[in-house]
């Protein structure tokens, strides 16, 4: 699996509880919804073990959280 | 006497006189009620349990049958619930993954019992009205018993009166904290909906919205559940209520409370406790030496009080007995044990303001690799001893990186806790 479905799959399972939500890689996830303050950490925390990718604290921001290709492009960096 | 006289028979106390006779130490504790009397501070950290162990006391707390705690719950306002447990950090010197939820009624009583069984003379339903002093030297206590006063003297004063904090309110130096002026409504109930599964008899903490907000849920027995409505006491002033419209109305506010309060029947008074958080100036003293809340208290979120008044006590006993020794009673001699209670109840204060400062934080941090054990091992009790606390300053420093952001997704959560 690539890590943009890792990510969507992450979100739908252990976020949203609901294995069968639809999330497309260009939605936004914070008006919908989808992440609120606490999943985004649960996301940066989960992110460090999967990945082995360190989030700085002053990176936790909209801007990089705002949709799966957001958060993808802000990691491959 | 040649001993030392203990000023008060709650846990602090009990603990002390059992500490000083296991010493071959003479002491007296005075108890101004007549227990059983209700008391809050039901829920316990697991660090207690070496006190009890080193007290012999471990015995009576399983044969009673008091509520095992193996660990706690956090309920978010939107409905989300984490939890941690006790076997996931196993602490040296505990072979048990559980603490203890208690009736203090019961268990404050069962201690002082203890401590009588270990040799301290117990004399309850009297009233120390002040510490005597000669000169800057606390030389005895002042008495009442029924309508007649009378005096009584020994070379030590133990002072482990609670939040009655005899000797700080006598020397004025009980210095409340600037910030924290938390206020608490609780009361007893049966049929509370505890939870599914295993974490069923953990305690339960849900937060509300307003200002340092919760709600604890401690089971006290299978049938009783105690809970209780922690806030800013401005919360409870700008609502305008009375303390039972105050508690259910924030009891509303959070789902899952909803739920586990569906069916739920209230058995006792609604109590209230006020003036939180406090510390004097000066713990020991010429002669004198003050444990537990009647020297220090710290907000009640992490279950912190009794295992406090059981370390303060202990620390307190090991001066007390040099000083014995060396037939000094001098403050210098007292002074180490201040220095450690001190240290060690700041952990906790630190936590308290950090863990506040910034809410998602904790959850954060509980959730992380990273800090969740040594979140852990202060969620556990062992604040003393420590010198370095990474984990208080990984939290620090996280929480200035987003007071220096302009964007950081949880700068919005920040509250007006000051944290330097």
């Amino acid at each position: 699996m690539d890590r943009k479905s890792v990510l969507t799959d992450y979100i739908k399972k252990e976020i949203l509880r609901n294995d069968r939500a639809k999330i497309s890689d260009d939605q936004d996830l914070l008006s919908d919804g989808i992440l609120d303050s606490l999943g985004i950490l649960q996301l940066v925390a989960y992110i460090s073990e999967t990945f082995g990718i360190e989030i700085p604290d002053q990176d936790v921001v909209y801007e990089n959280f705002h949709s799966i290709t957001a958060l993808d492009t802000y990691l491959s960096q | 006497m040649d001993g030392v006289i203990i000023v008060g028979g709650g846990p602090a106390g009990s603990a002390m006189g059992s500490y000083l006779s296991m010493a071959g130490i003479p002491n007296i504790i005075l108890e101004s009620a007549n227990h059983p009397r209700p008391h809050v501070g039901e829920s316990m950290v697991t660090s207690s349990t070496r006190v009890f162990k080193e007290i012999g006391f471990l015995e009576t707390m399983e044969r009673e049958g008091f509520i095992h705690k193996f660990g706690a719950s956090w309920h978010a306002p939107n409905g989300k619930e984490f939890a941690i447990e006790f076997a996931e950090f196993p602490q040296q010197g505990i072979d048990q993954d559980y603490t203890y939820h208690v009736d203090r009624s019961k268990f404050d009583l069962l201690m002082l019992k203890h401590a009588e069984k270990l040799g301290s003379k117990v004399y309850q339903g009297v009233h120390v009205k002040n510490i005597l002093f000669e000169g800057d030297q606390a030389v005895g206590v002042r008495v009442k018993i029924a309508d007649v006063e009378t005096e009584m003297f020994a070379p030590v004063i133990v002072d482990a009166t609670g939040r009655g904090t005899l000797i700080g309110n006598q020397l004025k130096t009980k210095k409340k904290d600037t910030y924290f002026n938390q206020y608490a409504v609780h009361a007893w109930f049966e049929n509370v909906q505890r939870g599914n599964g295993h974490t069923a008899d953990f305690i339960h903490i849900y937060f509300l919205e307003v200002e340092r907000g919760w709600v604890w849920q401690i089971p006290i027995t299978d049938e009783i559940t105690s809970m209780g409505v922690v806030a800013d006491k401005n919360v409870l002033r700008g609502d305008h209520a009375d303390i039972e419209s105050f508690f259910y109305k924030h009891l509303s506010t959070n789902p899952d409370l909803v739920s586990a309060m569906a069916d739920a029947r209230r058995i006792n008074e609604f109590k209230t406790e006020g003036d939180y958080s406090y510390s004097l100036e000066k713990f020991v003293g010429n002669g004198f030496l003050c444990i537990g809340d009647a020297a220090r208290f710290v907000d009640p979120i992490f279950s912190s009080g009794v295992s406090v008044a059981l370390y303060s006590a202990k620390y307190a006993s090991m001066e007390i007995k040099r000083a014995f020794e060396l037939k000094d009673f001098s403050a210098e001699i007292f002074q180490p044990y201040e220095d450690k209670v001190r240290s060690g109840v700041s952990v906790w204060y630190e936590f308290i303001r950090l863990y506040y400062k910034l809410l998602p934080l904790f959850t954060h941090f509980i959730q992380s690799k990273k800090h969740r054990l040594e979140v852990l091992r202060l969620l556990q009790g062992e604040v003393y001893e420590r010198g370095e606390v990474p984990v208080l300053d990984a939290m620090r420093q996280y929480i200035k990186a987003v007071e220096a952001s302009d964007s950081h997704i949880l700068k919005d959560r920040l509250t007006g806790v000051p944290i330097d």
